[in-house]
């Protein structure tokens, strides 16, 4: 089923809005929680205007930080259609890591001062759905929610939730979130997995596109999203990227996604179809955000008439791959 | 356009692990009898907690693994494994050799903490300099990694979705599998959910004072909160043309699905339950049935205060006089969060093959506005269809229903 895209958001180290997404993205050496390495992080400006007005809501007074990137992404999408009823809107989130930084926090305090210190006010943050439950409250969404976790491929899956309620008729307008925050535990489980071989830089932040049944003129389009195809190891893995590509025709330029080991097999199976490399912040690993981001990035280009049909790539690191097929 | 698929859902295999059996039948015949599985809790550490007991799962053996090979696994995934064995075997997807019959089988999957004991072990790691393990501990963390151990051991691939709608999560999960097939999307889909207990979560529950220091009674004007447990629930639904074409038997179709979310409060519902009202009534518009046609609700039925007045006061403006029975197999079997929608779905199922109704226990004085639905022990009725309803943190509300073949 084709979907328009009939706008976006975007949060990221380079600013706010899709426009940050070609700028200067601001990078900073943070040490991993065991304080023996420091790597190249591109962090969310966390004091931003943008992001602080939202603490005039009442939810989201003490939510995390991912929380306030989702609220803002998803309401600069919302923003572009002023007329829209939002309680037709349904909303799907894809999450790799999710509320890291007060899950972290909620078990250290257990860990070190006892469980009967445990507070009552963090715990509930911890939860996977808890930052999407705070924007549907706070921008006023009536339709269906999923919180949906995995690996960076989690956002493909969640672009096919919002076709089948789009199919269905659950919902007139979906929006789709990617959203990760970091904490510098994040940077020793990136080591532990081996992950940093490939000169991988990690990121956060939030992206947000609102998809819809009806065309929008001069705009860009969801042609089709495959995904699913899933790996257990590297093997697996080469065999999974080749059949994820397999449907991508061979004049269609493809966006330049990989990051860590999955960037030697992903080349190798875009084989000689024309690669959009990427641009400087989209370089940076965000998981379901960097998804995103891509996604719009794509989304931009075929609406300016510098494509006609762009694959977005979503290779995961543990799971599965897929890919969407946008055009204009 | 939308399309709203007339295409019928069937439920062709099923089966669970909790607290009260290693597998269905066990865990059917010791909740028709009234039992509850409170214990002490010695699966996780509860030093410090207000409330120890709880209830956990006997884990099933799991053929073909060794030692080495179980210890590796998450106890999400000792809970899973034995759940999805059951519903493939069941639905006639496993060769002699335990494996999967289809090579790709698409899975929509719910949990809230994964395999959390191994973050866990993940951070403690970290705070005190140890290197080895690391790697194993955040791999076997991630849902992904629960679904892939799955995929491993049965020998298929395919797409999988992990819905993370906190407690209504189970719901959703098998909601979004019937929705894919009436979509056209899928034609047969593995469901369902699990839940391990850990040692974040119990305490998170502990502390916002949700647990129950004594036994867990639901509908009760007494009652004084939840029992946390564990387990894990699946199901496989496939498009009835499929399940025909296959000659596998239809032990029952999944006619309705409604969800929503309340937007009042991240942990508590609307007292007048009006969003979960709407999801039954979506549950039931999807069916094309009134309420008279659903002869046992499955409640969602925590056991605390708040949860129980809202569910109760929603289940009077849906059903009124026509609600036959109702019951919440919480007191018995725990909360199993991720996992609760898609085992007590199985137990709608149960009740509708078998025509029992799991009892009400632990009932002193029952909330009036619900005291004469509850069931007692040793019913046994004739019903078309059951309802299984789930609320989850953050508002999330599901309904399900579930007909006869």
């Amino acid at each position: 089923m084709k979907l328009s895209i009939v706008s976006s958001g975007v949060v990221c180290s380079g600013g706010f809005g899709s426009d940050a997404l070609f700028g200067k993205w601001a990078e900073a050496n943070v040490s991993n929680a065991t304080g023996n390495r420091e790597h190249r992080v591109f962090l969310v400006n966390r004091e931003a205007g943008e992001l602080r007005r939202w603490e005039k809501e009442a939810r989201l007074r003490r939510a995390s930080p991912i929380s306030y990137y989702l609220i803002e992404a998803a309401n600069q999408a919302l923003e572009q259609v002023p007329h829209l009823d939002r309680k037709r809107v349904g909303v799907v989130s894809a999450f790799f890591l999710g509320c890291l930084v007060y899950t972290i926090r909620f078990f250290h305090q257990i860990t070190e001062e006892g469980r009967r210190s445990a507070s009552p006010i963090i715990f509930p943050e911890t939860v996977f759905n808890s930052p999407l439950s705070h924007v549907v409250s706070a921008l006023g969404i009536g339709g269906p929610v999923y919180s949906q976790v995995g690996d960076t491929s989690c956002w493909s899956n969640a672009l096919r939730t919002a076709q089948v309620w789009l199919m269905r008729g659950t919902a007139d307008h979906v929006l789709v979130l990617g959203a990760e925050e970091f904490d510098p535990h994040q940077l020793d489980a990136f080591h532990a997995g081996g992950l940093f071989r490939q000169s991988l830089c990690v990121g956060e932040g939030a992206g947000a596109i609102l998809l819809g049944r009806e065309e929008v003129e001069g705009g860009a389009s969801l042609l089709e999203v495959n995904d699913g195809f899933s790996f257990g190891d590297k093997k697996q893995a080469a065999r999974a990227v080749q059949r994820c590509m397999e449907n991508v025709p061979l004049d269609c330029a493809v966006m330049d996604t990989a990051s860590g080991w999955m960037r030697p097999l992903a080349a190798h199976a875009i084989g000689n179809r024309r690669i959009l490399l990427h641009v400087e912040g989209l370089s940076v690993e965000a998981s379901t955000a960097s998804c995103a981001w891509n996604t719009i990035r794509a989304a931009i280009m075929l609406a300016k008439g510098d494509e006609e049909k762009i694959a977005v790539p979503f290779w995961g690191l543990s799971q599965q791959c897929g890919i969407a097929l946008c055009g204009r | 356009m939308s399309v709203k698929s007339q295409r019928k859902v069937a439920i062709t295999g099923f089966g669970c692990v909790t607290a009260l059996g290693k597998n269905l039948t066990e865990t059917w015949d010791r909740l028709y009898q009234g039992h509850s599985a409170r214990v002490p809790l010695t699966v996780i550490e509860t030093e410090g907690c207000r409330v120890r007991e709880g209830a956990q799962a006997e884990l099933p053996n799991l053929k073909n693994l060794i030692e080495k090979e179980l210890r590796r696994l998450s106890r999400a995934s000792r809970l899973g494994l034995p759940a999805v064995g059951d519903a493939l075997e069941q639905a006639n997807l496993l060769d002699l050799d335990g494996r999967s019959k289809l090579p790709r089988l698409e899975m929509c999957v719910s949990t809230t903490a994964c395999g959390m004991e191994k973050g866990e072990e993940f951070l403690r790691g970290v705070w005190s300099g140890q290197r080895e393990g690391q790697a194993a501990r955040v791999r076997h963390y991630q849902a992904q990694h629960q679904i892939r151990e799955i995929q491993q051991y049965f020998g298929f691939v395919g797409p999988s979705m992990i819905v993370a709608n906190a407690c209504a999560g189970g719901g959703n999960a098998i909601g979004h599998a019937s929705d894919l097939i009436r979509s056209g999307l899928a034609d047969i889909v593995l469901t369902g959910g699990y839940e391990a207990l850990c040692g974040l979560v119990f305490t998170g529950f502990d502390c916002l004072l949700s647990l129950a220091p004594e036994a867990c009674r639901p509908f009760d004007q007494g009652r004084s909160g939840l029992m946390l447990g564990e387990g894990a629930g699946f199901l496989v639904l496939e498009s009835e043309e499929s399940a025909v074409r296959r000659g596998v038997k239809i032990a029952g179709f999944l006619a309705g699905y409604g969800h929503c979310t309340d937007v009042r409060h991240l942990t508590q519902p609307t007292q007048n339950g009006e969003m979960l009202e709407r999801a039954m009534q979506m549950a039931l518009q999807d069916a094309a049935m009134s309420a008279d046609c659903i002869g046992y609700v499955n409640a969602h039925g925590t056991g605390t205060p708040l949860n129980d007045s809202a569910e109760a006061a929603a289940f009077t403006r849906v059903f009124g006089e026509t609600m036959t029975r109702l019951s919440s197999t919480k007191a018995a079997l725990g909360h199993t969060l991720g996992a609760a929608g898609a085992i007590e779905a199985i137990l709608c199922l149960q009740a509708l093959q078998s025509g029992q109704i799991p009892p009400q226990i632990n009932l002193q004085n029952p909330e009036p506005l619900v005291a004469n639905f509850l069931a007692t022990r040793n019913e046994l009725i004739e019903m078309e269809a059951a309802m299984s309803v789930n609320l989850g943190f953050g508002g999330s509300n599901a309904a399900l229903i579930i007909s006869r073949s």
